[in-house]
């Protein structure tokens, strides 16, 4: 009997380890079991640490083998070895941090075979189509890659340091002005302050910020208790204006919308308006209330400059996925995962240990299609 | 048993080269080598819930998403819900006199959480019945993973048609590099409107969602309505349900209790248990525990003397035999180049270039009853060991002669009479000795050189004699005994400054 047939009632687990949180599930579910940091307790110092804060090689191997047995083993509560798993993972990811994690699961946790699927493309089968542009806003950056057919194009990626943590930086440095200790406020409550009390403002009222004399009245102002006892203020001002950096464009005129139209300018000219009517918004940053319909108004704000006109692009239409934003690219792994791709594709202990390389998505042996 | 969360001040190094405290340390009895946490393999043994104790088979387990279908948690602070009855109005309001009808709703005891406050009503039982969730997504997702496999098994099947029609042909460059015309064209950007028979064969993908121009609308109310924090989930709250992820309290349900795993560990090298738990959840007992606290000499340190730079100092350890067999522990110098054990296995290492062992799969023969049932288990790999990371900056003088450490006995705790034995000892060496026990004086001298304040950690190879039980078989009566070494490291304080 072929590998791939007793594959199907098998239990795979999928993986997509986000610079801040890991989602972990099985394939074919329509939800992980669980969204986690991507982080470990230290067993020395007794300091929690975040995997992608590694040090070396030898530091990352140990801090995924410790993560890696804390998903098995409290979350998925099986056995690893002997067992397949898909691994999504953005195209740009760097070498170290995949070859390494593949040297823990082989190595260390002996499975029997790795999928590693591009995020961008395999959020499009939650969709079932093949042709979008996927903008994924996560921890670090923003990436955008236009997916045409069933592959990514690769040379018109598009990427900014525009995501969690430079809404993180810039509402510290927002409430700082106003309050005093918050440097000393641990990222957690900086993240939850952002996500309950902070929301994406109207484009008309954004322009306003800049003038001298605003002509808007800011939303409330919330009274966020911090540790019990003391009570800082988050104005309406703070409150809108920390998304705006996404918006705000920077010295080369970069922003989130411009990252849009410059991927789907890179595109073949009969691709673009495709593109610009299948849009795909995934990462956990987009779930920000008002993210979508700013996003909306900036891009067709930028269509009236020179730069985008020969564009020639109308409409914008955004495709929304049967999942919350944050797990697309895990579900769409764990479409992947249902299939018998995992046996026609992935690869084997044994293929991993005789050749001692993983595929790689720019190298054009490994490119077939997915 | 208070050293176990004290500080780790005597380290042993494990086999694959991490230091650890005794307690965390396991002693492999086959392969004698101590193995850790790190270096075994660890599996699971048995599903149970936490709360109600009830154990389930991993099939179940594995049904029910690993968690307990009884037992819920709150959303609001993860503590356990409590069942806690409500109204009791009678069941029959027409006859007064028919027996009062209890009725059940969730309370979290810590949080003060119920899931009245979400408005779901009491249950007339107590055991659930609570209503369950479902993905609202469910019947879409359905389709495109349905959608999605059909069409994979089409492609599958079409290229092994392919391939038989190909046979004994000549390949085509594209095809050997694995890209087709199609997937070049797609690769450069141009529509794939290639009229192959491979595209117009191949089974519809699920249908294709439709993109909006629409957005969800800006919510005014955020710039008018004052907002209300205690109405606001925190992230942690909303990821607890990744599929729902609700962002107000209102719509806080409760959670299926996660279930608890009991782990074995199983040697790398030669595939035994290190530890196996017993089935039954409320035991808290081993069927197999081969922790290192019961056969590898137990050091400890007593007393040292304040450690100065190029002086030296005494050092006094305490030896402690667990073993039912004699012992005699001989100190060797620190020896960090030595590999241990496993030398004549194949490794795999920082390299990879190795191929995996070719080790039979566990035969019916010769092998441990709790593997039989593991013949889909393919053998582990071993991997080779780390060097170890941990400098010493103090010498010890190696003592000449040995310690003999009688065997533990239960009794001799209880014994009063201090009957020693009859062991010579070397005075200079042994300075008390009780039972099983022995203290032993060392000369120790911390590097010249050192700063003030530096940590001292000195380091010497323990060589004890191990008597393995296991190896006897019915023709061989005689315990096999034989030497085996163990590197030890001590942290034995900062540097002091002179008198
Ligand atoms: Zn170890
Ligand atoms: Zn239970
Ligand atoms: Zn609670
Ligand atoms: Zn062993």
């Amino acid at each position: 009997m072929p590998i791939y047939e007793t594959l199907s009632d098998r239990l795979t687990v999928v993986l997509d380890i986000g610079a801040a949180y890991t989602k972990f599930g099985f394939s074919g579910e329509y939800a992980p079991r669980c969204i986690i940091r991507s982080e470990v307790r230290c067993k020395k110092t007794n300091q929690v640490r975040r995997i992608f804060d590694f040090k070396d090689e030898q530091d990352l191997y140990d801090l995924l083998v410790d993560f890696i047995h804390t998903l098995y083993f409290k979350y998925a509560l099986f056995s690893p070895k002997d067992k397949p798993i898909v691994v999504v993972e953005s195209l740009l990811s760097p070498t170290l941090f995949r070859e390494t994690l593949a040297k823990v699961l082989f190595v260390h946790y002996e499975i029997s075979m790795m999928l590693i699927v591009p995020s961008h493309l395999v959020s499009l089968s939650t969709l079932g189509a093949e042709t979008a542009l996927v903008l994924d806003v996560g921890y670090i950056e923003a990436v955008a890659i236009p997916v045409c057919f069933g592959l990514p194009v690769i040379h018109a990626w598009q990427a900014l340091p525009l995501g969690a943590q430079a809404i993180h930086n810039n509402l510290r440095t927002l409430l700082s002005s106003e309050n005093t200790g918050i440097n000393q406020l641990p990222e957690t409550v900086i993240e939850d302050i952002k996500v309950r009390c902070c929301f994406v403002t109207k484009q008309k009222r954004a322009e306003q910020f800049n003038l001298a004399k605003p002509d808007i009245t800011f939303a409330p102002e919330v009274k966020y208790p911090i540790g019990g006892s003391d009570i800082i203020t988050i104005s309406g001002k703070v409150r809108e204006k920390v998304y705006e950096i996404l918006y705000d464009e920077d010295n080369d005129h970069l922003s989130l919308s411009t990252m849009i139209l410059d991927a789907i300018l890179k595109v073949d000219m009969h691709l673009r308006n495709q593109l610009a009517e299948n849009i795909l918004l995934i990462g956990g940053s987009v779930m920000a209330p008002g993210f979508k319909a700013r996003l909306k108004d900036e891009l067709h704000k930028q269509l009236k400059y020179e730069r985008y006109k020969k564009l020639r692009i109308k409409t914008f239409k955004f495709h929304s996925p049967p999942c919350k934003e944050n797990y697309a690219a895990w579900l769409g792994g764990g479409i992947y995962g249902a299939t018998e791709v995992l046996g026609m594709k992935a690869l084997t202990r044994e293929k991993y240990f005789l050749e001692n390389r993983l595929p790689d998505w720019p190298n054009m042996r490994d490119n077939r299609t997915l | 048993m208070s050293y176990i969360v004290s500080p780790d001040v005597v380290k042993y190094a494990c086999t694959c080269g991490l230091l650890k405290p005794i307690s965390c340390l396991y002693f492999c009895r086959y392969c004698c080598e101590l193995r850790c946490g790190f270096c075994v393999c660890h599996e699971v043994d048995s599903h149970f819930c936490g709360k109600c104790c009830e154990n389930l088979p991993s099939s179940e387990a594995r049904l029910k998403k690993n968690r307990c279908g009884n037992c819920y948690i709150c959303p609001c602070c993860q503590q356990e819900l409590s069942t806690r009855i409500g109204s009791k109005g009678p069941s029959n309001p027409e006859d007064p006199k028919s027996t009062p009808k209890k009725m059940y709703y969730l309370s979290c005891l810590y949080c003060r959480w119920s899931s009245r406050d979400v408005g779901i009503p009491d249950q007339g039982a107590a055991t659930g019945g609570w209503p369950e969730r479902e993905n609202v997504h469910a019947n879409r997702l359905q389709e495109v993973i349905e959608g999605y496999k059909a069409f994979i098994t089409a492609q599958r099947q079409q290229k092994e048609r392919e391939k038989k029609k190909q046979r004994g042909k000549f390949i085509s460059y594209t095809d050997r590099t694995g890209v087709t015309a199609a997937a070049l064209r797609k690769r450069i950007g141009l529509p794939a409107e290639v009229p192959n028979t491979y595209y117009r064969n191949r089974p519809k993908p699920p249908e294709v969602a439709i993109a909006r121009e629409e957005v969800e609308d800006f919510p005014e109310d955020l710039l008018t309505k004052a907002l209300n924090l205690m109405e606001i989930t925190t992230i942690d709250q909303r990821l607890l349900q990744p599929d729902l992820q609700p962002t107000t309290v209102d719509k806080l349900f409760p959670i299926h209790k996660q279930l608890s795993i009991k782990r074995s560990l199983r040697c790398r090298s030669c595939e035994h248990n290190v530890s196996k738990p017993e089935y039954n959840p409320n035991s808290v007992k081993f069927k197999i525990q081969l922790f290192a606290y019961y056969h590898i000499p137990e050091v400890r340190i007593v007393t040292v003397e304040p450690l100065r730079a190029g002086k030296t100092a005494e050092l006094i350890l305490k030896f402690t035999n667990p073993t039912q067999h004699q012992t005699v522990i001989t100190f060797l110098p620190l020896d960090l180049t030595d590999k241990g054990g496993d030398g004549d296995r194949e490794v795999v290492g920082e390299t990879q270039s190795l191929n995996l062992p070719e080790k039979q799969p566990p035969s019916l023969g010769g092998q441990p009853s709790s593997l039989l049932s593991l013949s889909s288990r393919q053998p582990s790999i071993t991997i080779k060991p780390r060097p170890i990371r941990q400098a010493t900056n103090c010498s010890i003088a190696i003592p000449g002669s040995k310690v003999i450490l009688p065997p533990r006995d239960d009794a001799a705790e209880y014994d009063d009479s201090g009957e020693t034995h009859n062991i010579q000892d070397d005075t200079k060496l042994v300075v008390w000795r009780k039972s099983n026990k022995a203290f032993v004086k060392l000369a120790v001298t911390p590097d010249d050189g050192l700063e003030l304040n530096t940590e001292i950690v000195a380091g010497f190879t323990m060589q004890h004699i191990y008597t393995n039980t296991i190896a006897t078989t019915v023709e061989n009566k005689e315990p096999d005994r034989h030497d085996h070494n163990v590197r030890v490291f001590l942290s034995l304080g900062n540097l002091v400054g002179s008198e």
